[in-house]
């Protein structure tokens, strides 16, 4: 008999839990709560991404680990490259020329719908990732983005928490986020699903997640749960960045507490979602 | 060209329909919903959907057969219990995406080939125009 390794379950928030404590916008950011909160308009520039806000909504979010729009666009043939740059070159931004093309009658609204969203969580998810220097926020004028649906600030942080949670369930070593990915020899041999094989194909031990999404022209956080999936079946691991340090004897009274940091992190995310 | 919203308010036209959303597989995420969903949570049951068609469209034994074209091998996935029908469509987009529409479709009214008809070319409709 075979077994078949089941990933554990999407996560889901546990909503009586959310209602006694409060829900509000600010668990990952409170800066970006407040903004929320006061229906500001402007740009959020975070360590790691950059969201644009219209009246305390989320309209658009930019970052250099996830592709954007116009990489899940034009990456398959959905639109030809050179109708993005011609709509771009026109537009104030990717927003407008999005709605350049839809008027054009070059993009189905459903399609660009879907793909602004795809993207938009996706960079946002970046964006909210914990940081080490503080965020700043520039107040402007609204972007001309038209009828791109836009995405309330406490959607997008829960969001980006229970995609924490997916990941971290699925395999909980995040260096295959952002390391260099290299094949590793599995024990077994586990039937690997085509779109997983397509990732795989693609670990040289250059690349990193991020660079592999771009290359597939696939959502980054798709990427990172195949590459956690395939860590998890021993077919992917790390490039580590530092030798490991030599081994050092054993101190000779050791301490008696035992950490786990795996649970510790389960805990603060379950902690960070029930706030919401 | 329907967007995402009309598309779902076009599947709550159906005979029967309660509830309907835009699911994404991979990460559990509702991108749109409409009406009832079941116990009041579309959230709890995108993510719940999501785990469904990801094992339909992930396993070998469902996904057999599989043409070169590049178009998903499962084209739906049917739940029937005791006083309703769930239907969960995919969406065959011409970019990269996991995406599925998902019709809660109550048994008495409903009409389960006519909605998997439908459904279909509402799916069809949403990313091609």
């Amino acid at each position: 008999m075979t077994m078949v390794g089941t990933p554990p379950p999407l996560p889901v928030r546990d909503r009586a839990a959310a209602r006694d404590r409060g829900a509000g916008a600010g668990a990952l950011s409170p800066m970006l709560g407040r903004l929320a909160e006061e229906r500001a308009t402007g740009v959020l520039v975070r360590e790691h991404g950059t969201l644009h806000l219209t009246e305390g909504r989320v309209v658009h979010a930019e970052s250099p680990h996830a592709p954007g729009l116009d990489v899940l666009l034009t990456a398959h043939g959905t639109l030809a490259s050179a109708a993005w740059q011609q709509a771009t070159a026109q537009a104030d931004g990717p927003a407008e020329a999005a709605r350049l093309l839809l008027e054009a009658g070059l993009l189905p609204s459903g399609a660009l719908e879907l793909c602004h969203l795809d993207a938009l969580y996706d960079a946002g998810y970046f964006a909210l990732a914990p940081s080490s220097v503080p965020g700043r926020f520039r107040y402007g004028p609204p972007p001309r983005s038209g009828a791109l649906p836009s995405v309330p600030v406490v959607a997008l942080e829960r969001e980006t928490l229970r995609r924490r949670l997916l990941l971290h369930r699925t395999w909980p070593d995040p260096a295959t986020d952002t390391s260099p990915l290299i094949r590793a020899d599995p024990g077994t041999t586990a039937p690997v699903t085509a779109r997983r094989r397509a990732v795989l194909d693609r670990v040289d031990g250059v690349r990193t997640a991020a660079q592999i999404a771009r290359d597939l022209g696939r959502q980054a956080f798709h990427t990172l749960v195949d590459v956690r999936r395939l860590a998890a079946a021993g077919l992917v691991r790390p490039v580590p960045t530092v030798p490991a340090p030599p081994p050092r004897p054993a101190p000779p009274t050791l301490p008696l507490t035992v950490t786990d940091p795996d649970i510790a992190l389960l805990k603060r995310l379950r902690d960070a979602l029930e706030a919401l | 060209m329907p967007g995402i919203d009309e598309c779902l308010l076009e599947a709550m036209r159906l005979p029967g329909a309660r509830g309907a959303a835009l699911v994404d597989w991979t990460s559990g995420l509702a991108l749109g919903t409409v009406g009832e969903a079941p116990g009041g949570d579309h959230e709890t049951t995108a993510a719940e959907a999501a785990e469904l068609a990801r094992l339909a469209a992930e396993h070998g034994a469902f996904t057999a057969g599989t043409g070169a074209d590049g178009q998903p091998p499962v084209e739906d996935v049917i739940v029937s219990n005791r006083d309703s029908y769930h239907l969960l469509r995919f969406v065959d987009t011409s970019f990269d995406s996991s995406v599925f529409l998902h019709l809660w479709l109550g048994r008495e009214e409903g009409n389960l080939a006519l909605a998997r008809i439908r459904l279909g070319e509402m799916a069809a409709r949403l990313v091609l125009g």
